[in-house]
């Protein structure tokens, strides 16, 4: 059987440079199990799971999924309850938080959904404080919802994208943009609460009045969460071949800007709070599992493609099905890396300051103390709020409202 | 034993090297086993190119009426920038075979090269190639060779080099048709160098056609063009595998080796003759190679590298090295503020140009970033002095010059009727003086221009190409140098100017090459944290410009679990990059710019 190769553990250096930390002599592959976890003081926070199956790749995604399941639903659903239950030990206590991401979650039917929230049963204690499954609009039933919010899932994200067939139709998304609002009040319904919906604007043909009608349609919907992102042209998708073969022009730097600025506007007017950098959610519907990446907490991975970070450490499940449900105990992993005490700081600063509040000034003294390169990130924010780009307010350091469209132009001086 | 001495001339890929291979054969010169396809051509590059750059002359025997014939195959190469060189090997034969694809017709290169041979007083045997093909046409081809080269219809050899068909009748016809060697007209010795080139352990050796005398091993010889002289150590001809002589007599072609260390010291076209008892006169046609296309090559380093010595150093050794092998291109220390150390290089042309590059990046393992090519000037200036340059950089003070020259090509281009009309408009868009049209045949014309080589060196041939999808092809020849309206236009970036970026035009298009300039200066120079002006002056005016907005939006949308290591690795690089950029007072300007800008576009 073909296994992983890469077993390299990378050590992050001061210089940002990786350099080899240790190998783990394999003649298959490694897996977690493997990785020498220094088991974090607070117990890992959060357990995220990747449901790799989709109706249709939608091109502007570079996420691990595969569009032929082949009858493999109910074989996946089994492989992934045996590698929770491998991962228990070192996950130690049940989590606060369960995400299914995907790949699209919702196309697994709904008895492997009940199967799967039963084995998953045992990972739910009184502790759990947010449990969100990814949904596509076109494949929410009344269904699949009742299984869902049965089995203990609390919170549904749902990927509306745009309300307009036309851009719908340029990112390769083909659900009617109706069902959006089918899918919300089917949530509603079923008694899930908690609602969200992602959207994208800086569509290519995309005009600020579009996406100005897309954000009203959606705050009709009254979700209460909200994820904007500008359109991102990843490495390897067929958006980006399109975009290099001249099929269309990218949106306009100042045509996205302007959109960014008017979702702001557009949402704190709808009594949504400001985040993250592309979050927004009405007073405490903040995605807590969302939040423990952003705040550098632990958590652990399920299914292939999955990421983690335990004890100080990242890496991923390798992103192949067959290899994947072949496995067993812990399965194939790639990409590890033990992030050292500067590159800690250089995440953390990445990360915090996504956050609108950014982080508080006594946690940047304490970051810049502990990096090797404190005078050299403490003149790099010093030049930014001379910029404008960084403000200092409430005791905290956090990226101003023009900072934040540049928030890679300040990251860029603090990694 | 009676002899003939002949070459090949064709268009690129008309088959020329393997029909040289097929006559090998047939004389037994070397196996069918032996045979390495294309054997005279021996550089990797000439074979992956498909055309020959260095000549060497082959010794072969053949059967003809009861006698055995020598026949000496002097190979030339096959493109115009090395029309010196090929008119040389040319004198050095009685003879030519012209050799024309019967599947693609008379070609730009073909009708040069013919002139050539005429001009050098050759007999031509026309031959028509590659008949084995379903798309020959060998009629239409005889046809098009008597219309264009008036050389009849029915002279005209059917082969196919491939299949052998023809070959026969072709070693025949050389020795039936072509002219023996002239006889002696003075007892001193007299040889003509067609060829040299480098070998890492004998030194220079050198192709040579004995026109009168001998030449024999010890022999002192001097080289009457240089006025240097050497001892013979070796003669001996190529059958093809090398065979010593002790003596190369009248008529006769070879080679030698005598401790000559550098190809400078050997100029193709020279008279060897021998230094106790010279000639009177040397053989006629002898030039000194002169470079008429100028550009820089400075070593591919991050531009924070660059002015560090080991990138230089490597560059420096590949360009002596390769000097050694070619002595017609010429090189000079070059020191740019935006590319550091390299070498402002003269070419005889645009493709000699390419093959420098491309044999010092593959011989010299040094990666090499070419700046855009420029002509060579000829500045009268007021006080009635003139000087000559090679580089925007070196042009005085605008107010002391009263007349700038600018290298002139006669144009000859050959394409389908139906691309007359934008073929006409390109070239009088280039500043082309209309000569005159002739019909090749039915469906196909030649066109006549004059145009400055300034016009032709950036993208005309790939226009050309374009606009005739692949059909048309041209050959050009330089016939001086005329005065012109130009100008040299200074770029300006954030209000500073970039020499690297400065160039010279005509004055009647300086408007629309800026702005074509600074909107591709626009496009790759990044957006940066303020707004820059980019602006394109001639002397104190400025006759174009734009800017570059400041930098708007730069966020990474998306970053959850599985994204940080990537957007983390993303934004290291970005860093990086920074790096790698030429600041030019705050601005970063990337390598590739200084390039591309220069490239014409329309």
């Amino acid at each position: 059987m073909p296994r992983s190769s890469s077993t390299l553990v990378t050590q992050i250096t001061s210089d940002g440079r990786g350099i080899q930390d240790f190998s783990v002599p394999i003649t298959g592959a490694i897996s977690a199990a493997d990785l020498p976890l220094n088991p974090p003081s607070e117990g890992v926070r959060g357990l995220y799971l990747h449901v790799p199956f989709c109706f249709h790749k939608c091109h502007y995604c570079d996420f691990y999924s595969i569009v032929d399941a082949l009858g493999r639903h109910e074989q996946f659903v089994h492989r992934l309850l045996r590698e929770r239950d491998a991962a228990a030990e070192a996950m130690g206590d049940t989590p606060e938080t369960i995400f299914v991401g995907g790949g699209t979650p919702t196309l697994l039917p709904a008895a492997s959904w009940r199967e799967l929230l039963a084995g998953l049963a045992s990972s739910i204690g009184p502790g759990l404080a947010e449990f969100t499954v990814e949904a596509n609009p076109e494949t929410v039933t009344g269904e699949l919802l009742d299984v869902l919010v049965a089995g203990g899932v609390t919170r549904i994200s749902i990927g509306a994208q745009s309300f307009q067939p036309a851009h719908l139709q340029t990112l390769e998304r083909w659900h009617d943009p109706e069902n959006v609002a089918r899918s919300v009040e089917r949530a509603r319904a079923a008694g899930l609460r908690r609602v969200s919906l992602d959207l994208i604007f800086g569509i290519p043909g995309q005009t600020v009045d579009d996406w100005a009608d897309d954000l009203a349609r959606a705050l009709a919907l009254e979700p209460d969460h909200l994820s904007c992102y500008g359109l991102t042209y990843e490495p390897n998708t067929p958006m980006t071949i399109r975009l290099r073969r001249g099929d269309f022009e990218a949106s306009p730097d100042e045509t996205t800007a302007a959109m960014y600025e008017l979702t702001r506007h557009t949402l704190a007017l709808a009594g949504y709070e400001h985040y993250e950098i592309s979050n927004w959610a009405r007073p405490g519907e903040r995605c807590r599992h969302n939040l423990l990446y952003w705040t550098n907490r632990s958590w652990w991975p399920l299914g292939p493609g999955a990421a983690g970070h335990v004890g100080g450490v990242r890496w991923k499940n390798a992103p192949r099905l067959s290899e994947y449900l072949e496995s067993s105990g812990l399965p194939p992993i790639t990409d590890v890396e033990r992030v050292d005490a500067d590159g800690v700081v250089g995440e953390r600063l990445m990360l915090g300051l996504r956050l609108i509040d950014g982080l508080p000034l006594g946690v940047i003294d304490e970051l810049l103390a502990t990096g090797g390169r404190g005078s050299t990130r403490a003149a790099a924010i010093a030049k930014h709020e001379d910029a404008g780009r960084l403000e200092r307010a409430n005791g905290r350091l956090r990226l101003t409202e023009t900072g934040q469209l540049l928030a890679d132009l300040v990251l860029v001086d603090l990694i | 034993m009676p002899t003939r001495n002949f070459s090949i001339i064709a268009h690129i890929d008309h088959g020329k090297s393997t029909l040289a291979d097929r006559l090998l054969q047939a004389t037994r010169a070397v196996t069918a086993r032996e045979a390495r396809e294309q054997m005279l051509d021996s550089m990797d590059l000439e074979r992956e190119r498909g055309i020959t750059i260095k000549a060497s002359a082959v010794t072969v025997k053949h059967h003809f009426e009861g006698e055995e014939y020598e026949l000496n195959f002097i190979d030339t190469p096959g493109h115009v920038d090395f029309a010196y060189e090929v008119s040389r090997a040319l004198t050095a034969c009685e003879g030519a075979l012209l050799v024309v694809d019967s599947t693609q017709g008379v070609e730009a290169q073909t009708v040069a090269n013919a002139y050539l041979a005429v001009e050098n007083e050759l007999e031509l045997i026309p031959v028509v190639n590659k008949i084995d093909l379903p798309a020959a046409d060998p009629d239409g081809v005889a046809m098009e060779i008597e219309q264009v080269l008036g050389l009849p219809a029915e002279d005209c050899i059917y082969c196919s080099a491939k299949t052998g068909e023809g070959i026969p009748e072709l070693l025949d016809a050389i020795c039936r048709t072509l002219p023996p060697p002239r006889d002696p007209v003075t007892e001193k010795t007299r040889a003509l160098i067609f060829d040299s080139h480098y070998d890492d352990y004998r030194g220079v050796i050198v192709y040579f056609r004995v026109f009168d005398g001998a030449l024999r091993v010890g022999d002192r010889i001097r080289m009457m063009g240089t006025g240097r002289t050497f001892t013979i150590s070796e003669l001996g001809r190529y059958t093809p595998q090398p065979t010593k002589l002790k003596e190369i007599r009248h008529a006769e072609v070879g080679y030698m080796v005598a401790a000559i260390k550098t190809l400078d010291d050997v100029r193709v076209g020279d008279t060897i003759t021998i230094d106790h008892d010279p000639a009177e006169e040397a053989l006629p046609g002898y030039e000194e190679p002169k470079q008429m296309v100028f550009c820089d090559f400075y070593p591919a380093t991050s531009a924070a590298d660059a002015g560090k010595k080991g990138d230089y150093e490597d560059l420096r050794e590949a360009v002596e090295k390769l000097h050694l092998n070619d002595a017609s291109f010429t090189y000079q220390t070059q020191h740019s503020e935006a590319l550091g150390f390299g070498f402002r290089c003269g070419f005889l042309g645009l493709l000699h140009m390419e093959i420098v590059q491309e044999r010092l990046e593959r011989e010299g393992g040094v990666e090499i970033v070419q700046t855009a090519p420029t002509v060579s000037y000829e500045i009268a200036l007021t006080d009635g002095t003139e000087m000559e340059i090679h580089n925007p950089a070196e042009l005085p003070d605008t107010a002391t010059i009263a007349e700038m020259r600018e290298p002139i090509v006669k144009l000859e281009i050959i394409c389908p009727n139906e691309n007359i009309g934008d073929l006409m408009k390109l070239c009088d868009g280039r500043r082309g003086l209309f000569k005159g049209q002739r019909y090749v045949s039915d469906t196909r014309q030649i066109l006549d221009y004059e145009l400055p080589l300034a016009e032709i060196i950036y993208d005309f041939y790939d226009k050309l190409k374009s606009i005739t999808r692949g059909y048309g092809t041209m050959d050009y020849e330089i016939i001086g140098y005329r005065a012109d309206k130009l100008a040299r236009i200074s770029i300006l970036v954030n209000g500073q100017p970039v020499e690297a970026l400065s160039l010279i035009c005509h004055r009647s298009n300086a408007e629309v090459r800026s702005r074509a300039i600074l909107k591709k200066l626009k496009k790759q120079i990044d957006r940066h944290q303020f707004e820059i002006p980019l602006q394109a002056a001639i002397g104190g005016k400025i006759i174009a410009r734009e800017s570059i907005k400041g930098v708007r939006k730069n966020v990474t949308a998306k970053c959850y679990g599985g994204d940080i290591t990537r957007k983390r690795k993303l934004l290291e690089k970005q860093k990086e990059g920074k790096k790698r950029m030429k600041s030019v007072g705050s601005v970063n300007i990337p390598q590739e710019a200084f390039l591309a800008v220069l490239e014409q576009g329309d």
